[in-house]
């Protein structure tokens, strides 16, 4: 039963995937993407990864996804339908480009992944996938890995800040924001959190010392 | 549950801290910068943030000169601590204190908030470290993101002028290309040899005889693709000349060096290390890519009159050069590779302290017409750049011509004599670009009083330089002229004493143990 249900699920996954980059409205592409993850959580199903199969569901087949539906519908999916740039000769490099990395990709896998179709695979122990061994491997063999994508996950976070407030970047007539108390009592331009959300400068107007 | 909780008595790793110390300082240097930058007071994030950030770097400098001989294994295999970890760590902290001494006065981290700009140049330090001792692919991964992520946005932190956001985005989208293709190929790896760790992928392939398994070499094949990303190796450098132009100078001094030195750092590593069992199906593959890159990073930048894409184009040449001392897989490789890496980061930081000066002078500052007269008039600026300029082209008595000669002999003790006569034929091409500065600098006179602003330009401080309006807009700040200075004088020195180094880069290279 499970060679059925494994290529149910890729040919889904595939199918999925080339909906993503096919389909020329926003919003089916989106959709397109959700029937892609469910079905690589059922390939995780299939490798007995319970966990990361139900996580998949929740975070991105739920979570990330409603944050695109959310920015689809924000930015206005329903308008002109995205067209790709470039000229023919662009379009046809891609294709050869693409071409050739399937055939490397596919002679790799064929090669060596479909022998495996028909035998049991790995052998399976009793909790493997379960939350407490996952738990246990990133606190043990991975925790230097755990620790430092945490640090990534912070410093991501700054750098999204830094992009998006444009300390500068923002003509002084769109700035008037939320007001608080203690923005009122801080001389401006000092660069505060409040004042970056608020675009208000520190950059032109005032004169700059050296210190 | 208190019984189960009892029950799950788990041995946590063991953690070497002082083998870990470096990396601490600059994480928590991070994040002290970081915090520090919400302070009110001027003074406080313009001169103290910089300064802290300089201390955590030194600490971390410190750190690997204490440690130095060590050679261990941190938290069960994710990364290594050996001579090459620590002297790849060195050569990024000289970079890092390089970088805070160019960016101190600049305009770039006033835009983006002084902490946070700091915090994210140590966290891209700390991804260095991460990655060139990674011994895992996972860790390797993380590493790489580490490195990157915060580069993207910091190249983009000029946001005010024209191109800054362009070369964000563009480093955002290619470098995101060349990490989803090594990750695939490090996940085809895992693949064929069932383990992400670089001792047991070498075993693997020793032992179980997976070295000609589609799968395995699909894994190498993507994993050669996504590193020459990084290293901007043709033909995979597009991006290069772009991103450098767009971002703030000493950004650029940044990414030139240090992130060549990390990805060159972990090709060393992971190719010489975990994949050395296939290294007859590799070392072809990277020598062509090798070849490649010489001529086309040489013959582009002929024709450059930006001096920040004259020496992205420099820097791509250099990276092939560079890849000889992988090609060849052996400790000689290792140990001139290593060489070369100081020498080349030497050499650089030299140029863009340069360009970081003029550029405070003057708007046009990355031109190459800025240069005229400077020999005559600012011989303290004219110095480090014509050095810089002769060891990249690998004049005798500088340290770019000890390292390509020791580059040039182990590729022909490695039997790869055609790729060091390609070295020097593109070494021979690269006299055009980089003795047109050093005649720009010496043997033009400069331009007359009246057209020293040219037109079209307002007078006034200049927009994007981090001169101060109250200054003589001749002068540049003295900390970016100590830096162009004090490289400047190492190039002299490595290229005339250049024995200690050596010992350095021959315990780096001894620590792959692996090799010949």
């Amino acid at each position: 039963m499970a060679p059925v249900f494994f290529f149910i699920a890729a040919l889904g996954a595939i199918a999925g995937a080339i909906g993503v980059v096919v389909l020329r409205h926003p919003l089916y592409s989106v959709l397109s993407l959700v029937f892609h993850l469910l079905s690589l959580a059922a390939l995780f199903l299939l490798l007995r990864a319970e966990f990361v199969a139900a996580a998949q569901v929740v975070v991105y087949a739920g979570a990330v996804m409603v944050l695109y539906v959310f920015v689809v519908a924000y930015v206005g999916g329903t308008q002109e339908p995205v067209d790709l740039p470039g000229g023919a000769r662009a379009r046809l490099l891609s294709f050869g480009v693409v071409g050739l990395l399937l055939v490397e990709l596919l002679i790799a896998t064929l090669g060596s992944g479909l022998s495996a179709v028909g035998e049991e695979g790995a052998a399976y122990e009793p909790g493997f996938g379960s939350p407490a061994q996952i738990g246990e491997l990133l606190l043990t063999d991975f925790l230097l890995a755990f620790e430092v994508s945490s640090f990534l996950l912070l410093i991501a976070a700054v750098g999204a800040v830094v992009l998006a407030r444009r300390r500068g970047g923002v003509d002084d007539g769109e700035v008037e924001g939320r007001i608080s108390v203690a923005q009122l009592l801080a001389p401006e331009g000092l660069g505060s959190m409040a004042e970056s959300v608020s675009g208000r400068s520190g950059v032109t107007d005032e004169p700059e010392g050296r210190g | 549950m208190t019984t189960l909780l009892a029950q799950a008595k788990i041995e946590g790793p063991e953690i070497d801290w002082a083998g870990l110390s470096p990396l601490i300082a600059l994480i928590g240097g991070s994040v002290i910068v970081l915090l520090l930058g919400l302070f009110r007071a001027r003074p406080v994030r313009e001169h103290l943030v910089p300064f802290v950030a300089l201390a955590a770097i030194g600490a971390a400098l410190g750190l690997t000169i204490w440690q130095w001989g060590e050679n261990v294994d941190l938290i069960r295999g994710a990364m290594r601590l050996d001579d090459l970890t620590l002297a790849l760590t060195g050569l990024f902290c000289a970079a890092g204190i390089a970088t805070v001494l160019l960016s101190w006065r600049h305009i770039a981290p006033r835009e983006s908030a002084h902490g946070e700009f700091y915090s994210l140049l140590l966290a891209s330090l700390a991804g260095m470290v991460v990655l060139v001792g990674a011994t895992d692919l996972i860790t390797l991964f993380l590493g790489l993101e580490l490195l990157s992520i915060p580069l993207y946005v910091l190249c983009a932190t000029e946001m005010r002028r024209e191109g800054a956001l362009e070369s964000g985005l563009k480093y955002l989208i290619i470098g995101s290309v060349g990490s989803a293709t090594l990750l695939f190929g490090t996940a085809f790896i895992y693949g064929a040899a069932g383990s992400t760790n670089f001792a047991e992928i070498a075993a693997a392939i020793a032992d179980e005889g997976i070295s000609d398994s589609a799968l395995l070499l699909t894994g190498v094949g993507l994993a050669v693709i996504g590193l020459a990303f990084k290293a901007s190796v043709a033909p995979f450098h597009q991006w290069t000349p772009d991103v450098y132009e767009g971002a703030p100078t000493p950004v650029t001094a940044f990414m030139a060096v240090a992130t060549k030195v990390a990805a060159i750092g972990i090709t060393l590593r992971l190719f010489d290390v975990a994949l050395i069992g296939v290294s007859d199906v590799w070392q072809p593959a990277i020598a062509i890519l090798a070849a490649i890159t010489i001529i086309v990073g040489n013959v582009g930048a002929l024709g450059q009159s930006s001096l920040k894409r004259m020496l992205a184009y420099s820097g791509v040449a250099q990276a092939g050069y560079l890849l000889a001392g992988v090609v060849v897989a052996s400790q000689a490789g290792v140990e001139a590779a290593v060489f070369y890496l100081a020498a080349y980061t030497v050499m650089n930081l030299a140029a863009f302290a340069v360009i970081v000066a003029r550029q405070a002078q003057r708007p046009d500052g990355d031109d190459i017409g800025a240069l005229r007269g400077l020999g005559t008039e600012r011989p303290l600026l004219a110095w480090p750049l014509t050095l810089a300029m002769l060891g990249l082209a690998g004049f005798p008595l500088t340290a770019g011509f000890i390292g390509k000669f020791a580059l040039i002999q182990a590729s022909v003790e490695g039997d790869y004599t055609w790729l060091g006569v390609m070295i020097v034929i593109g070494s021979m091409i690269s006299l055009g670009y980089y003795l047109k500065v050093v005649a720009t600098m010496w043997m033009t006179s400069s331009p007359e009083p009246g057209e020293a602003k040219p037109a079209g330009i307002a007078p006034g401080p200049p927009v994007m330089a981090g001169g101060s309006p109250e200054a003589d807009d001749a002068r540049a700040p003295w900390e970016v002229v100590l830096v162009g200075g004090v490289f400047g004088l190492l190039i002299l020195a490595i290229g005339v004493y250049p024995q200690p180094l050596f010992d350095l880069a021959q315990d780096a290279a001894a620590s792959l143990s692996g090799l010949l």
